[in-house]
């Protein structure tokens, strides 16, 4: 196991089954690490799911009562943010968003895991999708009204091309704030806890010293790992309420 | 059954008074968010507008032959755009956590 602390982001293929042959430079389409944990986080998720909603009791167990704070907690995230209307269309999406968000931040919390979340691509995947059904829904449900996004009311008209253009750049921003803050908090977190945790051998082979001075950098690696708990949830949290607000410009645009 | 209410109407009747019996969404404030994360969120909306700007700027030189114009002018548009991301962000934050009304206020040069 190397010091290395980028070394927890290469995607091997542990499980080594290529799925397919590509055509040309592209090699062939592995089923690695990152698919591995993606397919466990939508597995655990649902069977948690399945497993706590079995019962279906009007007096709740533990488990369901787990589960359905969860619900709750979306839900009404969702209605605050986007109305009723928004519960309606999104509130599946966005429940979908935050528990699989949440379960693989939680399952890279792991040592020797992989964490999903900690490849741009996948946030990216999440952030256009979340823009692309703004942009379709919107478009579909209001016509050529969607664009009144673009133009804010009550602005003289020599500055307005100014502020259309700033309008338009600031809405093509969103995807790529959306996926890189999920992707950085969690990458900078499993960096940071890295090196700490590479410190304790460091300094614990110098001798007796050393022993009693890696216990420095163990207690920080614990603390960072409270916080990152808390940075897994959170993420996922964020993640879903800015969902929850750019959908509410496609149901209502215009500020 | 007696009132003739299509279902969707009893259900958002329904749904009213049970959110009335539950004090309404008590359990539904958001966490706080670390310093660190706000810090992140800011200045992850700054640099994405930047980053856009830039890159329509440089799309419209590579289309148009425009020479460096477009990248320069789409990068002061896109800081542009991020100052408004940023302002953006903390309004919608302010509005979220309202500041106490027993903090005490920062001094002004000007008094």
């Amino acid at each position: 196991m190397s010091n290395d602390p980028i070394h927890q982001f290469h995607t091997n293929n542990t499980v080594d089954a290529p799925i397919a042959q590509l055509p040309g430079p592209f090699g062939d389409l592995a089923f690695n690490d990152a698919a591995l944990f993606m397919v466990a986080a939508t597995g655990l998720t649902a069977a948690f799911f399945w497993w706590a909603m079995r019962p279906a009791a009007l007096v709740p167990g533990r488990a369901q009562v787990v589960a359905e704070t969860g619900y709750n907690f979306i839900h009404g995230m969702v209605r605050d943010a986007a109305g009723d209307e928004g519960v309606k269309r999104f509130f599946p999406f966005v429940f979908t968003l935050f528990l699989w968000i949440f379960a693989a931040n939680m399952l890279g919390m792991f040592p020797y895991f992989f964490t999903p979340t900690s490849q741009i691509v996948v946030t990216a995947t999440m952030a256009l999708m979340v823009f692309f059904t703004v942009i379709v829904v919107g478009i579909a449900k209001n016509g050529f009204k969607f664009f009144k996004l673009f133009v804010p009311s009550g602005v003289p008209w020599y500055i307005l091309w100014f502020v259309v253009i700033i309008e338009v750049i600031s809405f093509f921003s969103r995807p790529l704030s959306h996926a890189v803050r999920l992707w950085a908090n969690i990458l900078a977190g499993h960096l940071v806890l890295k090196v700490f945790a590479g410190f304790v051998p460091m300094i614990a082979t110098a001798g007796l010293v050393g022993i009693v001075g890696a216990i420095l950098p163990l207690g920080m690696t614990v603390g960072l790992y409270a916080l990152e708990f808390l940075v897994a949830f959170l993420q996922a949290y964020v993640f879903a309420l800015l969902t929850c607000i750019y959908l509410n410009d496609a149901l209502h645009p215009g500020h | 059954m007696a009132d003739r209410k299509p279902p969707e109407d009893a259900l958002s009747d329904l749904r009213r008074r049970v959110a009335e019996a539950r004090g309404e969404g008590a359990s539904n404030a958001p966490p706080p968010q670390s310093a660190a994360g706000l810090a992140l969120r800011f200045g992850g909306e700054f640099g994405a507008a930047i980053i856009v700007g830039a890159l329509l700027g440089f799309g419209a030189d590579y289309f148009l032959h425009s020479g460096p114009w477009g990248l320069m002018i789409g990068f002061g548009l896109g800081f542009a755009a991020g100052v408004v991301n940023v302002v953006r962000t903390a309004q919608a934050y302010n509005r979220a956590h309202p500041p106490s009304p027993n903090a005490p206020s920062i001094p002004d040069d000007e008094d």
